[in-house]
């Protein structure tokens, strides 16, 4: 199956894939900068958490706990960086981080990261829709020596 | 003639449940959502029959089958600093069956 099948908004013109498949780690470790485990509640979090809580309050209590705040939109403001937390009525599905172009990076599960162009270019899939934005300033994953 | 899935042979009603898993499985994160698959719950159901195929499988590539084999077998032997990981945690389970005498060692 490939990616816009997955993905039905995907576009050859919207995306690109920035890496190659890899199993070490997940979306959520991606958007918070990680690479070395895959986040899951309750098995690797950064705040306790039961394995059985997967509603969206998790991942953004989750994300709270490393300066994020809730916030209105993912429209690229400078000097913030910014999260896009993805679910359906059920669960958390996702986690997009934004880049300093506006752009979206994403780590598809198992397979590749890609960047998107629009935020929503993932979305409307087994992703589900954008739930909850959150920013935090870049001086606190950057802080001034 | 009307067949029901079910009655096909373990070993092949397995592949065809596995196969299905993974093709709608590899694109995300949330192992909640990839255990609700309905090919996962179904491997669940076929009970501890399935274990030595799903600890094969992992032998072979690791992947997020804990959840099941915890719940058919009621044991997690992954320790905490294996936690968030594919292949410790695959290790720790192949690992397991070879002790158990499930797999060969």
């Amino acid at each position: 199956m490939n990616l816009s099948e997955l993905f039905p908004s995907l576009t050859d013109e919207n995306h690109e894939i920035t890496s190659p498949a890899s199993i070490k780690y997940n979306c959520v470790a991606w958007a918070a900068g990680k690479t070395n485990h895959g986040w899951q509640p309750g098995v690797y979090w950064p705040i306790d958490s039961s394995r059985e809580d997967h509603g969206i309050g998790n991942p953004v209590a989750a994300f709270a706990s490393l300066g994020y705040e809730e916030w209105a939109d993912g429209t690229l403001e400078p000097g913030l960086e910014k999260i896009a937390l993805y679910g359906t009525s059920m669960l958390y599905t996702h986690v997009a981080r934004q880049l300093t172009d506006g752009k979206w990076t994403s780590k598809l599960g198992q397979l590749e990261h890609i960047v998107h162009s629009e935020v929503d270019a993932i979305a409307g899939s087994d992703y589900g829709e954008v739930i909850q934005f959150m920013k935090r300033h870049l001086e606190t994953r950057w802080p001034k020596r | 003639m009307v067949t029901m899935e079910s009655a096909k042979p373990l070993v092949e009603r397995f592949q065809f449940l596995k196969d299905d898993w993974k093709r709608n499985t590899r694109h995300l994160s949330n192992v909640a959502q990839i255990s609700l698959v309905f090919s996962y719950q179904n491997i669940i159901g076929m009970g501890p029959a399935v274990v030595p195929l799903i600890l094969k499988e992992l032998e072979k590539e690791p992947d997020h089958w804990f959840w099941a084999l915890e719940a058919i077998t009621g044991e997690n032997p992954v320790g905490e600093n294996e936690a968030g990981d594919l292949e410790a945690p695959a290790r720790a389970w192949v690992q397991w069956g070879k002790q158990k005498g499930i797999l060969a060692r």
